[in-house]
């Protein structure tokens, strides 16, 4: 009886003791960054050469359906972001135009502030799609951002899909760095690392 | 192979000449090989097993193997692709491998203070594998049939307990999406006869 409780007690202790040691995943924000991307392996990329972006990033939030107004991430902050990504396109061939001069793609840089994904099908439509109405469908590849999560997608706005809207050919997200305060070490760091691992963008 | 299990199911149901049961719990260290050494390439030091055995002769038990063992490996951030996709970050892989063994041993010096043994284990052996990164997660799981054989030692320590040590490779036949999965072991703890 003795040695029984022994050995029950002996197992519980080994129990306790190896699922207190089970090993442990991040430990901070940092070590949660992500840079995802995905492309259409049909595409090709190397035969355009312009593209044409907002100027603002907008924030996805879902609060539009209730209607109210658009929110974008402030001026100085989108500058900087938006002034990396210019740098990374030109790096691979790309020349920025205005939207009005017929570009070969349109590129669209988000904030994700909601884990829906469904409040992006009409966003764009309602918001810069204006210049291409009918053209507000943005395939979610994942299931679903993250909050903090930047967004950016290259549409090819004359491919057409079977619903009628543009097909989206490549999706860069990076999680993690738009959380807290502006980290531009980190946010180019992450950009230049959505690029760099896309290197069948390059037109050049 | 099947005869052998029939053996093993045939014997643990065996009640004659019951000497005494013993019942063994051991900490386990595991070094993976095989595909499992190929997605965490680390030693575990985090594992258990527990066993019951009957003795159907004085140098022969029979009984099970329960167990756990967790490989781990956290990776520095990389760039790794799955078809269209690429994903860059640090990457933390986890496996968790769960035996269920039915299990028999043969003693050398039973009744002896230093009794050293072989044994085999049959059975399967639960997979549970997934990687993080940042807030996906990969996850595959497979149940393997599973083999095990192991060398050991059990060393008297006081009337009735006896502290045991030994060496184990289990292997996982293929299954699922998952290759073989294999790995050895070293075991030390306690044998408590009852």
């Amino acid at each position: 009886m003795e040695r029984k409780s022994r050995a029950i007690a002996f197992i519980g202790a080994l129990s306790i003791l190896v699922s207190g040691c089970y090993p442990r995943g991040p430990e901070d924000s940092e070590e949660l960054e992500i840079v995802v991307t995905y492309f259409n392996d049909a595409y090709d990329f190397q035969s355009k050469t312009t593209y044409a972006r907002p100027d603002d990033i907008v924030i996805i939030t879902g609060n539009h359906l209730e209607g109210e107004d658009p929110v974008f991430i402030p001026n100085a902050t989108a500058t900087l972001i938006l002034d990396r990504i210019d740098e990374n396109m030109d790096k691979l061939g790309y020349q920025k135009v205005d939207v009005s001069e017929d570009p070969d793609l349109l590129l669209t840089p988000a904030a994700w502030e909601t884990t829906t994904i469904v409040y992006w099908y009409d966003y764009w439509y309602w918001w810069w799609g204006g210049y291409y109405p009918g053209w507000g469908y943005y395939p979610g590849y994942f299931t679903s951002y993250s909050s903090g999560t930047l967004v950016m997608g290259l549409i090819d706005p004359a491919e057409v899909g079977a619903n009628g809207n543009p097909v989206i050919q490549w999706t860069g997200a990076i999680n993690g760095i738009l959380t807290g305060s502006y980290d531009a070490s980190r946010i180019n760091k992450a950009l230049d690392q959505a690029f760099d691992q896309s290197p069948y963008l390059s037109s050049n | 192979m099947k005869r052998i299990f029939v053996i093993l199911l045939f014997l643990s149901g065996t009640s004659c000449a019951i000497a005494q049961n013993t019942v063994l719990v051991q900490y386990s260290m595991g070094v993976p090989t095989g595909d499992l050494n190929d997605f965490v390439g680390s030693a575990s030091f985090r594992g258990f097993t527990v066993d019951y055995r009957k003795m159907v002769q004085p140098n022969i038990g029979v009984g099970f193997e329960l167990g756990w063992q967790v490989f781990y490996d956290a990776r520095p951030f990389d760039t790794y692709s799955i078809g269209n996709l690429s994903y860059s970050a640090k990457q933390w892989r986890y496996n968790n491998q769960f035996p269920g063994l039915v299990a028999v041993d043969y003693y050398m010096h039973p009744g002896e203070r230093i009794n050293p043994f072989a044994g085999l284990g049959l059975g399967t052996m639960y997979s549970f594998r997934y990687t993080d990164m940042a807030q996906f997660r990969f996850q595959e799981t497979a149940w393997h049939f599973a083999l095990r054989p192991e060398i050991g030692v059990l060393i008297e320590a006081s009337p009735g307990v006896h502290f045991a040590v030994s060496g184990k490779y289990y292997h996982g036949f293929e299954a699922g999406d998952l290759e073989a999965q294999s790995y050895f072991a070293l075991t030390l703890g306690f044998d408590f006869a009852r």
